[in-house]
């Protein structure tokens, strides 16, 4: 008699569960109904992609667009490499993408097939990862540099254009625990090479453990190492500088604007040089729409489509007709549209051996535990 | 004696403030008029409605919940008979293959079960490889709290039963069942939050796209903690409450013809 | 049909260090052993495991006694409202793990309520101020608060059967509340907190987002360099490494800590 009541009782959970899913089955059914129609798979960044974009690209190809995310690029490696498939596009950095080119798992562009191809800036093509653009197309950037609160840094008297105020304790004793660094160990390690005037893939380990002295002095002065939660903290005003992407400082930037907190969020390139991370538009063998991926590629290509993201989020754009479309306010910023000279200072991260990633990896946990 | 008693609900009540501080802090700002969500600005059902605009967010609670219930039925229903397992057979290595998944890291659970879909079972990544997964980690769960209700008990009932001609089915079902029902509550509501919240593991395992709500959450935290996932989340408990009352409903009812509980 | 039904979990489970081998052979063949090598070398990777090793036992400490009073009370209040009060410790946790360790940045914040308390009453004794959020402190409370139920739960079945009648016993023998809970109560419940304590310790020892989302610079775990190890560095055979070395002392400690808690059972 027991059993069977927890049976019952098991049934009415699953009753109650089937009920709820009726109550969202009806958007399910306009999905399901559709599956006859062509659904381009998109192995995405979160937010990296305008939702009108989206929609207007549905309707032009008659097709469905469905995108998985990922917040790190090691995380898309680490999927993949175990054997995920089914992705018709991915968006990877540079140096990701490297990794899929030479682990041979992504499809030749067909050129033919992207007219728009010419609307890319020459500087953004034939890079160093992927001579020629034989499989990638470049997409929108970000940049690593410092953050602040321009009204605080004003007040104490502090350098914005120098990584100075991240890594010497003479200014950072003015803002202890109120700075945050990424915790990503190629970034910060590339900021403090920069700094000590070497190139940001210096590979040195002498220049390695340089920086990694120079990282360890400036610890005790920041609050964490953060990779996301420092954009709202910025926002809000509890901390005051943070190494971050261009991107997510942007965020930060217009969060504190809409809210009308009583300071203002800036951002930038440090003198010294700074991280570029290019993110480029690839193909996987393991998708079903090669040609359906080559007509969104395309169609990102067009300026207005290229324009819509960098108005959502404030990345970079390598899109030579997306200005026009670009709203006002953020065509004259140098981290959208870097002037020569800026570009000049831009390196873009690459990858390393096996060995070399397990000396920075010691390097890294010794930072973090001392 | 009533002092005693007065201290322990002092105590008590203190543990449930600190369990539910930061709950209705996500709660009262999932009605918060500001993105930020650094103080308050005013009342606004305006999350709830973005909320219901947004089918993926909807479609990744479905899909969570399927799973979190499934996965905890399943492991509880598994978890239960490898606890009674161990107990009855007393074998020496058992409880540390049972121990395994709980102890190993969730990456190399994740890496590792995936690989097995993928390489073994051949299996198409879907809610069927999540299900698997889950129910994996969490039957460990289970195993070990049913174990412990299982050690400090009384082996003469057993033997009474059996002594009175109650078949092996008959003392599961009037004897053990009734005493370790308890402990199985518990493996499920502990593989139910386990399952719902899990990142890790089922980044790892899920199909393509298909939205799953921890994940969804993550990326869109990586983006803004903006109150819509607040109010997601004050739904998903909202809902949660109410499967558990009705669940409870007929477990009380249950009680009461239940007289061989003990005290 | 139990033994049956047994095997799959143990497939599961067993089937799961298989894999890590094979991983290992297959990227780098010669490489298992050097690997273990690797670790062995460095005081540094020691280091990090006595640390998080530290902060699990304390985690595991300071949840029994928030979970005992709390859990004894439920087993000793009416059926009526034992359930309820048993869904009300787990009805917090069906909400979003990030969502409520981002409740806690919020609390925590150097601008929060308990933050402007804190430092004031500080300041009030001449004690400098302190930071709450991104600190060890911080990763404590995390820790504690996202485990708390896996104590209470295991404790609550384990008490709810102890009989009354004991203590009664006890009582008419002349022993003092103190004596009740020391002689009876406590190890009759030995089985529900090691049990209780497995559960808190274990996935303690393997936590990465609580470091990383609370702690401050210094603040890494096991977990974290595990976590490293596969989705920064690339290094799955040191990521292997490292997780066996792990599961294996943990089960070590669950070993002896069975064997302890064995006596506690016999006194029943």
């Amino acid at each position: 008699m027991n059993s069977s009541l927890i049976l019952m009782r098991l049934n009415l959970v699953l009753l109650i569960l089937i009920s709820v899913i009726g109550c969202t089955h009806q958007e399910d059914s306009i999905v399901s109904t559709q599956t006859s129609t062509r659904i381009l798979q998109i192995f995405n960044w979160n937010n990296y992609i305008a939702p009108e974009t989206i929609q207007r690209f549905e309707a032009s190809c008659d097709c469905y667009m469905k995108q998985d995310y990922f917040s790190d690029n090691e995380e898309m490696l680490a999927k993949l490499s175990a054997g995920a498939t089914g992705y018709d596009l991915i968006v990877p950095t540079g140096n990701a993408m490297d990794t899929l080119i030479r682990q041979g798992v992504l499809i030749p562009l067909d050129k033919e097939l992207l007219p728009n191809l010419k609307n890319i800036h020459p500087a953004y093509l034939n890079t160093q990862f992927d001579p020629g653009n034989q499989f990638s197309v470049p997409y929108a950037y970000t940049i690593t540099l410092l953050g602040f609160n321009a009204n605080k840094i004003r007040d104490l008297g502090l350098p914005t254009d120098t990584w100075a105020i991240i890594f010497e304790p003479q200014y950072l004793q003015k803002i202890k625990g109120r700075v945050t660094v990424l915790d990503s160990p190629r970034e910060l390690l590339a900021a403090a090479l920069l700094y000590l005037g070497y190139a940001a893939n210096d590979q040195d380990e002498a220049h390695w453990n340089q920086a990694k002295e120079l990282i360890i002095r400036a610890k005790p002065f920041w609050a964490a190492f953060s990779n996301t939660s420092y954009i709202r903290e910025m926002a809000i005003g509890d901390l005051w500088v943070s190494h971050g992407y261009s991107n997510d400082l942007f965020q930060a930037a217009m969060d504190a604007q809409k809210t009308k907190r009583p300071f203002a969020i800036d951002y930038a390139i440090p003198k010294q040089g700074a991280v570029m991370s290019l993110d480029s538009m690839v193909l996987h063998k393991s998708g079903k729409y090669p040609d359906l991926a080559h007509q969104f590629i395309n169609f990102m290509l067009d300026g207005k489509n290229s324009a819509e993201l960098t108005n959502l989020i404030g990345s970079g754009n390598p899109n030579v007709t997306a200005k026009p479309f670009i709203r006002s306010e953020l065509v004259q910023n140098k981290v959208i549209f870097p002037d020569e000279d800026t570009f000049s200072r831009l390196e873009m991260i690459t990858d390393l051996n096996s060995t070399q990633r397990r000396i920075l990896s010691r390097i890294w946990t010794e930072i973090k535990l001392r | 004696m009533p002092l005693r008693h007065f201290f322990l609900w002092i105590i008590s009540l203190l543990v449930y403030a600190f369990l539910y501080i930061p709950l209705i802090i996500v709660v009262v700002f999932s009605f918060n008029d500001s993105k930020l969500n650094a103080e308050w600005a005013g009342f606004t059902f305006h999350w709830y409605k973005v909320l219901f605009n947004n089918h993926e967010m909807l479609l990744a609670a479905r899909n969570s919940l399927i799973i979190a219930v499934s996965a905890s039925i399943l492991a509880t229903i598994l978890g239960t008979m490898a606890g009674l397992a161990i107990h009855r057979y007393q074998l020496k290595f058992l409880p540390f293959l049972a121990f395994t998944p709980v102890a190993m890291p969730e990456i190399l659970l994740g890496v590792s079960l995936l690989l097995f879909f993928l390489q073994v079972l051949n299996l198409t990544l879907g809610m069927l490889s999540i299900i698997i997964a889950h129910t994996t980690f969490c039957i460990g769960f289970v195993t070990i709290i049913v174990r412990a209700r299982l050690q400090g008990m009384d082996e003469s009932i057993f033997e009474a039963a059996r002594d009175l001609g109650a078949t092996p089915w008959q003392t599961f079902r009037h004897i053990t069942l009734p005493l370790i029902r308890s402990a199985i509550i518990a493996g499920a509501l502990m593989s139910f939050t386990l399952s719902i919240d899990d990142f890790v593991i089922t980044f790892f395992t899920k199909g393509v796209g298909e939205p799953i709500l921890p994940i969804q959450i993550y990326t869109m935290i990586k983006v803004a903690v903006t109150p819509e996932v607040n109010a997601i989340s004050t739904l998903l408990m909202l809902l949660t409450l109410t499967l558990i009352i009705i669940a409870t409903r007929f477990d009380t009812s249950m009680l009461k013809g239940d007289s061989k509980q003990p005290r | 049909m139990v033994l049956t039904s047994f095997r799959l979990p143990g497939e599961f489970g067993g089937l799961v260090p298989i894999h890590i081998l094979s991983e290992d052979a297959n990227e780098n063949p010669g490489l298992t052993i050097e690997t273990y090598q690797f670790f062995f070398s460095d005081f540094i990777y020691f280091e990090i495991f006595i640390k998080s090793f530290a902060v699990a036992t304390l985690t595991t400490i300071i949840c029994i006694v928030m979970a005992y009073p709390l859990a004894s009370l439920i087993a000793r209040s009416h059926k009526k409202f034992r359930h309820l009060m048993i869904m009300l410790v787990v009805l917090p946790f069906a909400s979003n793990f990030l969502i409520r360790i981002y409740a806690w940045m919020i609390i925590l914040g150097p601008e929060s309520t308990l933050s402007h308390m804190i430092n004031s009453i500080l300041s009030f004794f001449g004690i400098a101020p302190v930071t709450l959020l991104f600190s060890p402190f911080a990763v404590l409370i995390g820790m504690i608060y996202v485990h708390l139920p896996f104590m209470i739960l295991p404790l609550y079945t384990n008490l709810e059967q102890h009989d009354p009648i004991l203590l009664d016993a006890a009582q008419d023998l002349g022993a003092s509340s103190w004596q009740r809970f020391w002689y009876v109560t406590w190890p009759q419940s030995l089985p529900g907190i090691f049990s209780g304590s497995a559960l808190v310790f274990i996935p303690v020892l393997g936590m990465f987002a609580i470091p990383d989302i609370l702690g401050g610079t210094s603040d890494i775990m096991i977990g974290n360099l595990i976590k490293d190890q596969f989705l920064s560095t690339r290094d799955w055979p040191f990521g292997s490494t490292l997780s066996i070395m792990l599961t294996l002392m943990v089960l070590v400690i669950v070993g002896l800590l069975s064997w302890l808690a064995r006596p506690g059972t016999r006194t029943i």
